[in-house]
């Protein structure tokens, strides 16, 4: 029993994360329609930055605040190159900076620790919460900066900026014409997405008291992409179902794992691939997704 | 240099399918680099099986082919047909390229692998070069021209051209879009298997270096010109250069960075790159 309760607030943890990195995704694609396929960079950004100011001394708060404008200032920049071409070249320019990203994590040892990682940072409150319930105090911490993400973000869309963002994604000329700065809207909505995965980031990173290259896989980006489209995309309550829903299925498979005559790691490999399948899946036969408008869609 | 040029050749021919699908279907396929991927370790079997590297590089040719004209038999035509967006259809690359990742790193496991074929090594004044290198540049040079022969004087080649460059206007008179499109997978998946089969021949290969491949490939697309299969190939060569030229002051591990701060550049000063056409 005590067992079980454990690992159900492991899992619940992990949702809140994915579901404050995917919010963040949805204000980008969702709302405005910008394809980021390097999401998990900022994650990477915002965890690092935090861990390393705190292991040279700054003090937590501060290092959180000047992680997650980093991450959202670097987002914002980001999409300066790309903004104003086509959809599909803010896709590669996303994908490559966040392999550059892991390459930088994985090799400048002096300050990243390489791929052994970095430990021994301070946790918010540590002393203060008793050890034994930490991992409650964390379940806490994150649900309810999910909640008040998601109160603030649902504001935020239903709010004119709300609106002038989907009507770039449905359609930047006609904005454009009325008088809207679009680069400058993307550019919100980037910051905005990237301050949020950067938040998930340090919440991962205070979860494992831990941060190394290997948490920023690819893959993480396209769990926020699953969690999204499958959630319904520009649908934020949706995006909630969709992080629980991945984490059932994510953690519901691991349980299969001793019944299937194949090793962990080739399981833990077609786990992913199936996420993969699921995208595709998704796409051609449900693009709107559970809870998504098929009129609001892009494609 | 000459190992510039030769990552180049391969990045090229990896680049032509990329731009042929950008050309005619208008969005970037982002499962190009783990299908040349995917394609790698088919060149790395049959070579275990055949023993032989023509055998084995004809194989993963023709096997190459018979998976772009599978996907496009299976996801890409049936997108189309529900009027899916190029944002869509990126998505939906996305989706095979993890797919295809992941099944490989669970039949391959995560290490390294190697052909195993020692090359003969050639002395030419201070300048040594190794069959492989040889063999691979040479592959890449009939391949090529082999590409403008089709393209320049075929009627399956015109018809190409007509479609990448007005898709409405090649379809109301007469071209046969569904057709040129199947030839565009088999020619570009095609040549993508020789690529992922060539760049087994010179180094290591892993399962999840998709990305890491398809990276300078979009370079190449992007610096020669969207669209342009010779403009891809003339990308290519540079970006291959370039990046080789760096590891004088880079570690090696930023290869692939420099590639694509060469598109970030191309991206900011002249988006329609070397050879493409305005956008």
């Amino acid at each position: 029993m005590e067992a079980m309760l454990a690992y159900a607030v492991t899992v619940l943890i992990l949702v809140g994360i994915y579901a404050l990195f995917a919010l963040g995704l949805n204000i980008q694609w969702g709302f405005a329609g910008l394809i980021n396929f390097g999401h998990v960079a900022f994650m990477a950004i915002g965890a690092y930055t935090m861990v390393i100011l705190n292991l040279h001394g700054v003090p937590l708060s501060l290092a959180i605040l000047i992680g997650l404008a980093v991450a959202g200032g670097v987002g914002a920049l980001l999409t300066l190159p790309a903004i104003r071409l086509k959809a599909d070249y803010l896709a590669i320019v996303t994908v490559g900076f966040s392999e550059i990203i892991r390459y930088i994590a994985l090799n400048e040892r002096w300050l990243t620790g390489g791929a052994a990682g970095l430990r021994g940072f301070s946790l918010p409150l540590e002393g203060i919460v008793p050890a034994e319930h930490y991992d409650l105090f964390v379940l806490g911490l994150i649900w309810g900066s999910v909640l008040i993400a998601f109160i603030l973000l649902q504001r935020l869309v239903k709010s004119p900026w709300g609106r002038v963002l989907k009507s770039i994604r449905e359609d930047e000329d006609v904005a454009k014409v009325s008088g809207k700065n679009v680069s400058a809207y993307k550019m919100q909505a980037f910051l905005l997405g990237s301050i949020l995965a950067g938040f998930a980031g340090m919440m991962l990173a205070v979860y494992h008291s831990y941060i190394c290259p290997y948490y920023y896989y690819p893959i993480e980006t396209f769990y926020a992409w699953i969690v999204v489209i499958l959630g319904g995309s520009a649908n934020n309550l949706g995006t909630l179902i969709g992080a629980l829903l991945l984490w059932v299925f994510l953690s519901g498979t691991r349980f299969l794992s001793p019944i299937v005559p194949l090793s962990d790691f080739t399981f833990a490999a077609l786990r992913m691939a199936l996420v993969g399948v699921l995208l595709v899946v998704l796409m051609l036969y449900r693009p709107q997704g559970i809870l998504g408008n098929k009129k609001e869609l892009t494609f | 240099m000459l190992t510039g040029v030769t990552s180049g050749c391969v990045i090229a021919l990896g680049a032509i399918g990329l731009t042929l699908t950008y050309g005619i279907l208008r969005f970037a396929n982002l499962s190009h680099g783990d299908l040349v991927t995917v394609f790698a370790y088919i060149g790395l079997w049959c070579h275990r099986l055949f023993h032989n590297v023509f055998l084995a590089g004809v194989a993963t040719i023709i096997g190459g082919s018979l998976v772009g004209l599978g996907l496009e038999k299976v996801v890409w035509r049936p997108m189309r047909e529900r009027g899916a967006s190029s944002v869509a259809m990126v998505i939906v690359s996305v989706g095979l390229a993890i797919a295809a990742r992941h099944v490989l790193i669970a039949i391959a496991g995560p290490r390294l692998h190697f052909y195993k074929i020692s090359p003969r090594i050639f002395q030419l004044g201070d300048v040594r070069i190794s069959s492989v290198q040889i063999l691979v540049v040479a592959a890449a040079v009939v391949a090529m021209l082999f590409v403008y022969y089709i393209l320049q004087r075929t009627k399956l080649g015109k018809a190409m051209r007509a479609t990448s460059d007005e898709p409405a206007l090649a379809k109301v008179s007469g071209i046969d879009v569904n057709r040129v499109i199947n030839w565009m997978w088999i020619m570009g998946m095609g040549l993508a298997g020789l690529a992922g089969f060539l760049y087994g021949l010179y180094t290591s290969l892993r399962p999840d270096m998709g990305f890491y491949l398809l990276l300078p490939m979009f370079a190449a697309v992007i610096v020669g010109g969207i669209g342009n299969p010779y403009g891809a190939m003339l990308g290519g060569l540079l970006i291959g250069i370039v990046q080789d030229m760096s590891l004088i002051f880079l570690p090696s591990q930023y290869k692939v960075a420099v590639g694509f701060a060469a598109m970030i550049i191309v991206l900011v000063f002249r988006p329609r790159g070397i050879m493409g056409r305005a956008i």
